[in-house]
């Protein structure tokens, strides 16, 4: 009875091994072919005989596949081409792209912010990208910004930068210079000046880099790229910068607001100025509110950061040309675009759209001047190591947390010390890997 | 046969079917690792059901299945990756780094940014033609072939017959042209083949147009990166340099490491480091201390309301017992990282609600208002205050349930010893509670332990300690600070590091509860007899 049994349960496995390795083989077949028996002997229209369409799978959030999906049936059925977009969430794709790709089952193409440029590139999960002619229509920063090693990894389609909104019931505009913030905020007597996220114990090194960067002082040093191995955030003129931040946390034009703190404070009515970026819009218009330039900084134009999103080619992808012709050829198109801009009003990247966004949104034109003074985000993996130490100084400045730590024994007593601070600690992490 | 005993042979071998068809990809992904389990896992399952020795192993072998998948798997897994230098540019395996190294073109500095319309044929043997329109006189056509034909090929011809006295493009009878559509039906083809011109410039193409006519471009007929398995350099067409293999999984091309890089193992390397380390080492202590002491306080202060809030409404004299117990759970009820968001707002020094609530006692007192999130005594106290809101539903839940576990008896009993209230709490109710509760409360420290979503989310690990020799604040514990060095390294995310200090982190809560599964071993042994 036993030994029939374990017959029994021998064949169950050789026939699931057999039946195993039918399917492998049959799906290796399939493969093959479809390529090669293009066309039939007459010459008479050969390719279209082939028949399973070439298949294109893309990652993009909810706002973009919405936007593509009305338009993305035309381009399907002039280039025979299935085209899949996936929904996913802007904050998920690098990480799952980053596993999903070498696993083999990653999109060809996907969306995300250039900033993580220098780690999927890094990584080896992107292909570059020849964008051709249409290179000329797109804005600088946006090329920069996806250029990594000489090479650009992506196209860039929508930019943001913080500029200053403004409570147009309570005041003008936005002054050109801080001293005259000052005065208006006293002229209108409001319980706070300017709220900018990055004080009141959250520390936000993005919103705050204007403080650093506007008037000489820098990150990393760009030239083509950014250099890791010149850090200029305790630069004489960095240092200045953090100084005079300093001075207008002390006399109270800016206010230790985080995030949350400086929105209801604007919301209220409760300050004059909001220092964030487009997205803020909605929350913004609960009050009547305008959108200027950031003062500036010692007569330089502030200088904020500017984040690009952009299509990315997926080095793990078995169809590249076809990949780039998607973008070249249709994604990159303006109407295309538009319809992204309807759906999603972050600011073109492309001059085209620009010149008819500019005439329709006058607050998007703001944005978008604020953002032509600002310079890319740095792109390269070492920026992982820069947040944490200069939102920390940024911090200790912007909630005037000076003094010296029982802990450590290290005394930070002005804006100065705290920059220096957050320089070495930038050396250190990127000499320690 | 019964059915019973056909339907389990069915069940196995759609098993055996679905883990041999799991053993391609792992060879084809080269993870051996799971490759062993798969075969130990199938083995056992086989043995246990064909076989009638092995009865008892019926029931243990499904759960010793998932013992290894969901338990034994993820943590040998994350040891095996702290002995790796997997991180930022080391991802993937050595096959496949040299793959996407082997894909890349190059164009020469006067081959670049050269676009021109590109045309695609076929002739009766289904081979594939490009003309490439240059200018009037180079309208260069020729057979595209893949780069392993370059040798036998002849280089592209001018050919202004193609052209007609109106400049447009004709093609002779016995090519057929591929429209843009049935360019791209036969991309995956199209993509690999070239058009050579030259010895050392080819023509590709590179723009699909539906619309319009399609492109090309002209590359070195090279790639960028030529690989020699036998010798195992990498040659650098571009450059003309041969890279050898670096000791990091990268190749090294004059004296600079390439990207991609790949997985090698480096020993106890990131052990070493943890040890080593300045930047580790400096705040490790600091950060230690308080992630005990969160972890012991967060348990402590949520049992003592829990405990109380219990015994208050255990009393059978409390009106709306249900009504209150259901209340009590509300906190439990809504998700953490809402409550914790909630608590951020409300603590909030300038604006929040508390220092409002606060602020009559701020001014009759005379004192200064407290400036949450901003000195680290108020950050550790808020950090402990929301976790005890967070914590305390719980504890009253299971410490409700032990309480009424207790036979009424024993306290009836000491009473009638002349026991008062209190004394037989402490000597009786109490201690029984802890023979039950002592599991839990030490599965709570463990929690507690590694509770990165209330550091992240309430403090981000802030205020910062001043003068560190890392971004680190006063309220990071163990697993926020270790997150904070693993993903903003000096060169993006370091999931080897990060592996390496979670199994230290495992094996301390793991001492941590032996022993205290041993001193709660013992009270069972005192109490547990009554």
């Amino acid at each position: 009875m036993n030994n029939t049994k374990l017959r029994f349960g021998a064949i169950l496995l050789i026939l699931s091994l057999v039946l195993v390795a039918c399917g492998g083989s049959t799906e290796e077949t399939v493969e093959e072919p479809a390529v090669e028996e293009a066309p039939a002997e007459t010459l008479a229209a050969p390719a279209t005989t082939s028949p399973p369409p070439e298949k294109l799978l893309i990652w993009a959030e909810e706002k973009i596949a919405v936007a593509l999906d009305p338009l993305v049936g035309a381009y399907e059925s002039a280039a025979g081409v299935d085209v899949e977009v996936v929904i996913y969430d802007f904050g998920s794709i690098k990480d799952d792209v980053l596993t999903a790709g070498p696993a083999g089952e990653g999109p060809d193409l996907f969306i995300g912010p250039h900033d993580m440029v220098g780690e999927v590139v890094t990584n080896g999960v992107v292909a570059p990208i020849d964008l051709g002619s249409i290179q000329s229509d797109i804005f600088d920063v946006g090329i920069s910004a996806f250029s990594y090693g000489g090479e650009v990894y992506g196209f860039p389609y929508a930019t943001e930068a913080i500029a200053m909104f403004y409570n147009s019931d309570l005041v003008d505009g936005v002054p050109s210079t801080w001293e005259e913030v000052k005065a208006a905020c006293d002229a209108a007597g409001t319980e706070l000046c300017v709220g900018a996220p990055g004080g009141g114990g959250g520390g936000d090194a993005y919103h705050n880099i204007p403080f650093v960067q506007s008037d000489g002082g820098y990150i990393f040093k760009f030239d083509g790229g950014f250099d890791p191995s010149d850090v200029g955030l305790d630069n004489a003129s960095a240092l200045a910068s953090a100084e005079f931040l300093d001075s207008l946390v002390k006399n109270g034009t800016v206010a230790a607001t985080d995030y949350g703190a400086s929105m209801s404070a604007f919301q209220e009515g409760r300050s004059l100025f909001w220092m964030t970026g487009p997205w803020a819009r909605n929350d913004a218009a609960a009050v009547n509110y305008g959108v200027g330039l950031i003062p500036t900084f010692g007569g330089n134009a502030a200088t904020p950061f500017v984040g690009v999103r952009g299509m990315f080619i997926s080095s793990f992808s078995e169809k590249k040309v076809l990949a780039q012709s998607f973008i070249l050829d249709f994604f990159a198109t303006v109407d295309v675009q538009a319809a992204m801009y309807a759906e999603d009003p972050r600011l073109p990247a492309t001059k085209s759209l620009f010149a008819i966004v500019e005439k329709e949104d006058p607050i998007a034109a703001q944005f978008a001047a604020s953002a032509s003074n600002g310079i890319p985000m740095p792109n390269i993996p070492e920026m992982g190591s820069v947040w944490g130490p200069v939102g920390d100084a940024l911090l200790i400045i912007r909630d005037q947390n000076y003094g010296t730590n029982e802990d450590t024994g290290v005394t930070v007593d002005s804006a100065a010390d705290a920059m220096k601070l957050a320089a070495q600690q930038v050396r250190d992490a990127i000499a320690g890997g | 046969m019964k059915t019973s005993t056909i339907l389990k042979y069915i069940l196995l071998g759609i098993f055996n079917a679905l883990m041999f068809y799991v053993v391609p990809l792992a060879i084809s992904y080269e993870s051996w690792f799971l490759l062993i389990i798969i075969g130990i896992i199938t083995f056992l399952i086989n043995i246990t059901y064909i076989t009638n020795k092995l009865k008892p192993l019926k029931w243990i072998t499904p759960g010793f299945v998932f013992l290894i998948s969901f338990v034994l798997f993820p943590a040998g897994y994350n040891f095996y990756v702290s002995f790796t230098n997997w991180q930022t540019g080391h991802i993937l395996t050595k096959t496949q780094v040299i793959e996407r190294l082997e894909d890349l073109t190059y164009s020469t500095e006067e081959q670049k940014g050269v676009e021109f319309d590109l045309y695609v044929m076929q002739d009766s043997n289904l081979d594939f033609f490009f003309l490439a329109d240059f200018d009037q006189d180079n309208l260069l056509f020729g057979r595209a072939v893949t780069s392993d034909q370059f040798e036998d090929i002849e280089y592209a011809t001018h050919e202004p017959s193609f052209k007609d006295s109106n400049n447009n493009i004709t093609i002779p009878e016995s090519f057929y042209l591929l429209s843009g559509k049935e360019q791209i039906a036969n991309s995956s083809t199209l993509q690999d083949l070239s058009l050579l011109v030259d010895k050392n410039t080819r023509i590709k193409l590179y723009n699909i147009s539906v619309f319009g006519a399609s492109s090309g471009r002209i590359f070195s007929s090279q790639q960028k990166y030529t690989y020699d398995k036998d010798s195992e350099i990498l040659y650098d067409n571009r450059k003309n340099v041969a890279c050898t293999l670096g000791d990091r999984g990268n190749f090294i091309c004059g004296g600079e490491s390439v990207d991609p890089g790949w997985r090698i193992n480096v020993g106890t390397e990131n052990y070493q480091r943890i040890v080593d380390d300045q930047r580790f080492r400096g705040p490790l202590s600091t950060v230690a201390k308080w992630t005990f002491q969160f972890a012991f306080f967060s348990v402590a202060l949520a049992f003592i309301v829990g405990l109380l809030l219990a015994i208050t409404l255990n009393n059978e004299k409390v009106r709306f017992q249900k009504l209150y117990r259901s209340i009590y759970i509300i906190p439990y009820a809504i998700p953490a990282f809402i409550s914790i968001l909630v608590f951020r707002g409300l603590l909030n020094p300038d604006f929040g609600l508390v220092n409002d609530w606060l602020d009559p006692l701020y001014q009759l007192f005379n004192i200064e208002p407290i400036r949450w999130f901003r000195t680290e005594e108020s950050s550790k106290a808020a950090v402990l205050l929301v976790n005890t809101w967070l914590g305390f539903p719980y504890m009253f839940l299971i410490v409700t349930g032990a309480l009424q576990s207790i036979p009424n008896e024993l306290i009836e009993a000491s009473k009638v010893d002349g026991a008062t209230p209190r004394q037989s709490f402490f000597k009786i109710t109490f201690p029984l509670l802890l023979v039950s509760i002592s599991p839990l409360l030490i599965g709570a420290f463990a929690f507690n332990f590694n509770n990165f979503t209330l550091i992240f989310l309430l403090t981000g690990g802030g205020p910062p300690i001043v003068g560190a020799d890392v971004s680190v604040g006063y309220t990071d514990i163990l697993i926020s600070f270790t997150y904070n060095l693993a993903v903003s390294g000096g060169r993006g995310v370091q999931f080897g590091l990060a592996a390496a200090v979670t199994t230290l982190i495992f094996f301390l809560v793991l001492i941590i509860s032996a022993i205290s599964f041993r001193y709660s071993k013992r009270l069972e042994r005192v109490y547990g007899n009554i």
